[in-house]
């Protein structure tokens, strides 16, 4: 798995590439953008190939200490065998899902300034 | 389902989109009244809810349709997949239960693309005409919502074309779907209004009157237009079906009883000299849509009329199956003998052989059904009956046997259809009929088995 | 079950409060209770309106009874009817055996009603 990160004024695009899972989460967590947890980060899917439990737990926690600190975690291009690990989990209801990552930082940037 | 073929609007100017989000505190109700379906399966008139708003969608001018909802979505995935069926492409994608549409609008972005947009919002029932042409609502609406309702509303959004020509677009009602009193009225209207409106399952050779595969009616049963009839329905001698009757799939009408003003849901057996009206019934459960009551059907004289009970059967029917069971013994002890020691050796005899893998005497003990062989004993003792509910099955008011009746019957053998067959039998089998079955049980076990359909 | 007589008109009415719950375990208590009530008048009441739950076998004792009091040229008419027992009368088409009222003191009243010259 690599990490991309691009810092914005408001919020951080993170890249996942390859697999999030019970090897690669702590890297995940660790990420800087990822580990700070007033940050919001707009995470693209769009490469990730492959999700399992743990690596949804990492999410899942990460996007707890994120909206106790006021930031959030929105998720984008997420692919239709990634979806359904969301739709399985009943996940999907707590993350914000965009199809593009434009409109996600659109999204970041227009609506969740203001909170 | 045969789907008519809806027809496409040309693809011009970038063709219009569909949003469909619904989400799950307007569906609760659903939920609690039948825990076993997705609300977007709810029946109506024996069409799924959910293919109605796709169809709306594609009179629409739509080609692209995405579903969204804040619930799981795997269920419709598995039915609808891509959308081919309709020749559309169908996606799907999740929200958040606080979304309203400019959230719906943003998270989507990508695939809306700029174009114009409808949005259907919430779980309403859309009453479209199917021989209207809905292009030039979509096409021409200006952006906002141009109908809405207490659970939902249909939108635009995206540049509008500029009116061509003074043509009215036609006027779209929508209703809301709050209730089991609302899906029942909803339900009755479409049966009413008909196929002139909407496109529905099923054949008929005139109007009025749908009926899908593999029903059997009764010489003496009497259907009264309207109804629509599902697929594997049994309508036995004297029962009158209608008016207003929608029978769902796998549903038996057990003898005199009359079904009208009612929707009998899938998987429903309804017993003799009933009178059904105003009403849903689903599995054992009789709903009145307008109170709420319910009654559960689970009484097995209230499946059956009132008429009191004998038990002197029971010690015959115990005799004759352990006669049966005596008989079988003695025929299957002999290649039981032989098979015994060549099936132990080769660790392929564990309370039985196994009869899956392919070698000679494998198939031959399949064939023989000698993988209930061990069973046997048991009906000698009364413990078990020789034939009855799915072997082995313990759930109340069943009858535990080593055969099951829909392994006799050429049924399809899934869950619930092998529940309604072994409910019928265990109503209406006497001793000797059952004697008849363990035959037809023993010849039709192997043949399914080849068919790829092992018990 | 409370059981009572009320004379209306010059008619004996004999009026019995059914239970919450009629079904096998009870409805043998009922069709003997009423027949020691027929020996007192054939035209019965049964106030239903506590009652929300009945078998087949409750279904079965209120017919028998019917059939009892019709066979001494009375009637039995029932009062009270919940959404739930009235769709098991409806269902089985034990309903259109019965004279079905809203109260007890209709049913009563219509027994006294029906004697009018």
């Amino acid at each position: 798995m690599t990490i991309t990160e691009t810092t914005g004024s408001t919020h951080t695009i993170v890249t996942i590439c390859g697999t999030l899972d019970a090897s690669t989460a702590p890297d995940f967590r660790n990420s800087p953008a990822i580990a700070d947890p007033s940050r919001t980060v707009v995470i693209d899917l769009d490469k990730m190939d492959f999700l399992d439990s743990s690596g949804l737990g990492a999410l899942v926690g990460v996007l707890r200490r994120k909206q106790e600190a006021n930031a959030t975690i929105l998720l984008s291009c997420m692919n239709p065998p990634v979806r359904k690990v969301f739709d399985i989990t009943g996940t999907c209801k707590l993350f914000h899902i965009f199809d593009d990552t434009d409109a996600a930082t659109d999204y970041a940037a227009t609506y969740l300034r203001g909170r | 389902m045969p789907q008519p073929p809806l027809r496409h609007p040309g693809n011009h100017n970038n063709a219009m989109k569909t949003l469909i989000a619904i989400k799950e505190q307007h569906q609760s109700w659903v939920r609690d009244a039948f825990p076993n379906m997705h609300p977007l399966l709810l029946p109506l008139c024996n069409k799924p809810f959910i293919e109605y708003l796709i169809d709306f969608a594609i009179l629409a001018g739509s080609r692209e349709i995405r579903l969204l909802s804040d619930g799981s979505l795997m269920e419709i995935e598995e039915i609808c997949q891509t959308g081919s069926r309709w020749g559309v492409e169908l996606t799907y994608a999740n929200i958040r239960p606080e979304d309203g549409e400019r959230e719906l609008l943003h998270k989507n972005r990508k695939f809306c693309n700029g174009s114009r947009t409808m949005i259907l919002n919430g779980y309403t029932f859309i009453d479209y005409d199917k021989r209207l042409d809905y292009r030039v609502l979509a096409n021409h609406s200006a952006t906002g919502p141009i109908a809405s309702c207490s659970t939902g509303s249909i939108a635009f959004a995206g540049p509008p074309e500029p009116a061509a020509d003074d043509n009215p677009l036609p006027a779209l009602r929508i209703t809301p779907l709050d209730s089991l009193r609302s899906c029942y009225h909803i339900a009755m209207q479409i049966l009413e209004t008909g196929a002139e409106r909407y496109v529905l399952p099923g054949y008929g050779s005139e109007p009025g009157c749908a009926i899908g595969r593999n029903v059997a009616i009764a010489k003496t049963a009497e259907i009264r237009k309207p109804v629509s009839i599902g697929n594997n329905v049994q309508l036995l001698p004297g029962t009158i079906i209608g008016p207003m009757a929608v029978i769902g799939s796998n549903v038996i009408i057990d003898k005199g009883s009359s079904i009208s003003g009612s929707i009998i849901f899938d998987n429903t057996y309804i017993g003799e000299q009933l009178e059904i009206e105003g009403r849903i019934a689903s599995g054992n459960t009789l709903i009145d849509p307008e109170s709420g009551a319910s009654v559960a059907m689970e009484d097995p004289h209230l499946l059956t009329g009132i008429h009191s009970a004998t038990n002197s059967a029971t010690l015959l029917r115990k005799t004759i199956h352990a006669l049966a069971a005596a008989i079988l013994i003695l025929l299957q002890a002999i290649p039981v003998i032989i098979l015994y020691p060549l099936l132990r050796l080769q660790g392929k005899w564990k309370n039985g052989p196994i009869t899956q893998q392919a070698g000679l005497a494998e198939t031959l003990a399949a064939r023989l059904s000698l993988d209930r062989f061990p069973l046997l004993p048991k009906v000698l003792l009364g413990q078990l009956a020789i034939i009855g509910s799915a072997p082995r099955s313990n759930s109340p008011g069943c009858r535990p046997a080593v055969f099951s009746y829909a392994e006799a019957e050429d049924w399809p053998v899934t869950g619930s259809d092998a529940a309604i067959v072994e409910r019928y039998h265990a109503v209406h089998s006497t001793p000797f009929n059952d004697i008849g079955m363990t035959i037809k049980a023993l010849i039709n076990r192997p043949h399914k088995r080849n068919a790829g359909a092992a018990a | 079950m409370a059981f009572r007589l009320e004379t209306q008109n010059g008619i004996t009415i004999g009026i019995a409060e059914l239970d919450e719950r009629l079904d096998a375990e009870n409805s043998k208590a009922l069709q003997k209770a009423c027949g020691d009530w027929q020996q007192q008048t054939p035209f019965l009441v049964f106030d239903c309106t506590k009652l929300d739950f009945i078998d087949s076998s409750g279904l079965g004792a209120i017919v028998s009874c019917l059939r009892r009091s019709l066979e001494k040229n009375g009637d039995l008419k029932l009062a009270g009817l919940n959404a739930k027992v009235s769709m098991v009368f409806e269902l089985t088409k034990a309903k259109k055996l019965f004279s079905i009222f809203s109260n007890a003191s209709d049913a009563a009243a219509s027994f006294a009603a029906s004697r009018q010259p």
